[in-house]
């Protein structure tokens, strides 16, 4: 099948205008369309106050409908946050986590959107329980496949099971493009050099970031204990021998800091995409910065796109701006102007 | 100044009860990017002028609804959720208040959304003045 691969904006982009009030949601999608989209993704729990309960009237889709008229917009993926320790004292029961799924695959269902992203904290149990709701409303759960998680791994292999014993087409997967970073994004080193970091310090954890991505990362293993998952995860591959070499170098606090964040980018091999390509629901094109010549410093979209022109893609790239988080501490951000970039740095590499 | 304003410059005060001057408050917006129920922050800590504020002394207001920390831990309610790009008041119990003048604040905003493997932690410093 030829791939159709088409552009779409996550509303996560433009957090740092909307924390301003520079923006409100009908700006957002504004924005969104100006900058080329044809797709727009939402996190409700971000910018519809009061939530759920707007989406439940009639007035508030209304106006809904109306903005993605005027705007042209399809509404790609909407995502839900499965907040299953709302309360401290407990994680909620199997029924009240299948329940709170089941609500959020309505929202997304009453406003138009046809995917639903869950988070990687998501139990199996819980997709499971969830399936026959999504068919009946129409709407793909999609698991998010977030760095430092990975397609074809042991994590993975839990859901694919799933997949396969359900038969189901209406649970996937949705890759964030932060899985395919060949570096470190240049804002983060950036902003820890700003906290103090050192040039020599700075440097040992980047050729050791960019070894892991030649010699290929340790992946990490299915634990609902999420902290744990990620602390195993991270000294399978070099965190402690790394912490050593950098306090015996006299690092400070910020270098160790620059240390831990990189373990929060990773890369995959973009042919677990094509392994994959049936089981793939939508795509999170995660992005820090985008150059004036429409380069991403980290995220490797040439590749990607190229992985996804070969396995026939049908779904929607969504720009998803994380920059803002490394550059608040001291300059304005403007998402406006990344997610413009990094509109155009995709049609490229797609049209190209 | 460029990069994130993360208090209200016009949300200092001080707090008048029953004439007389109870504590203080000010106004600041959640270091995250999505609105939260209130149940998932653990904890709002405040240092004024280097002293600890207790905890059972801090109250958070959002839309005219004032709750103490610990019963925080059980508001789910949509009406009272703290919204992504507003401000939640709080006030500091502290006989007396703030002298006018310059004072320096310290808060820790602690919370803990159910799928990140670690909490947020962010801590938000300001000068300001007590008129």
């Amino acid at each position: 099948m030829s791939a159709d691969i088409k552009r779409s904006v996550s509303l996560y982009s433009y957090q740092d205008e909307y924390y301003d009030g520079k923006l409100d949601l009908e700006g957002c999608l504004r924005e969104t369309s100006k900058a080329g989209a044809a797709g727009v993704e939402l996190l409700a729990e971000e910018m519809i106050k009061q939530f759920p309960n707007p989406i439940l009237t009639e007035e508030f889709r209304q106006k809904w409908n109306g903005w993605l008229e005027k705007y042209s917009l399809t509404p790609t993926c909407y995502d839900a946050f499965l907040e299953n320790r709302i309360y401290d004292n407990r994680t909620l029961s199997l029924g009240e986590q299948v329940e709170m799924m089941c609500r959020d695959l309505k929202l997304a269902s009453l406003l138009g959107f046809t995917s639903l992203r869950t988070l990687v904290s998501t139990p199996l149990d819980v997709i499971e329980g969830s399936l026959a709701y999504a068919e009946k409303v129409g709407v793909r759960i999609g698991l998010e496949v977030h760095a430092p998680f990975s397609l074809n791994s042991t994590w993975a292999e839990g859901y694919m099971d799933l997949i396969r014993r359900s038969g189901s087409k209406y649970f996937g997967f949705i890759p964030d493009m932060g899985i395919f970073c060949k570096k470190v994004p240049d804002v983060v080193a950036d902003k820890w050099r700003r906290q103090g970091a050192r040039e020599d310090c700075i440097k040992l954890v980047n050729d050791a970031y960019e070894e892991r991505v030649s010699k290929g990362f340790v992946k990490i293993e299915y634990d609902l204990d999420l902290g744990r998952a990620n602390m195993n995860y991270r000294n399978a591959n070099g965190l402690s021998d790394l912490t050593q070499k950098l306090e015996a170098m006299g690092a400070g606090p910020a270098d160790l800091g620059y240390l831990n964040a990189s373990y929060t980018y990773s890369w995959s091999d973009p042919q677990d995409l094509i392994d994959n390509i049936e089981n793939i629901v939508h795509v999170h094109a995660k992005t820090y910065h985008t150059t004036k010549e429409y380069v991403e410093t980290a995220v490797a979209i040439p590749e990607v796109v190229s992985a996804l022109k070969k396995a026939g893609y049908q779904g929607y790239l969504s720009t998803e701006y994380e920059g803002g988080e490394s550059l608040r501490d001291a300059f304005d951000v403007d998402g406006i102007e990344q997610v413009r970039r990094h509109q155009e740095a995709m049609r490229r590499a797609i049209e190209g | 100044m460029p990069g994130r304003q993360i208090y209200d410059p016009n949300g200092f005060r001080n707090v008048e009860k029953d004439g007389k001057t109870a504590g203080f408050a000010f106004k600041f917006k959640l270091q995250y990017y999505r609105g939260i129920t209130l149940s998932i922050i653990r904890d709002i800590k405040v240092k004024i002028d280097g002293e600890d504020i207790p905890r059972e002394n801090i109250r958070i207001t959002v839309n005219n609804e004032t709750f103490t920390l610990e019963e925080t831990r059980t508001v789910v309610s949509s009406l009272y959720r703290w919204e992504f790009g507003e401000n939640a008041e709080i006030t500091v119990l502290k006989e007396g208040g703030l002298t006018a003048g310059s004072h320096h604040l310290s808060v820790l905003q602690h919370i803990a959304p159910s799928y990140m493997p670690f909490p947020i932690q962010s801590m938000c410093e300001t000068d300001f003045k007590i008129a």
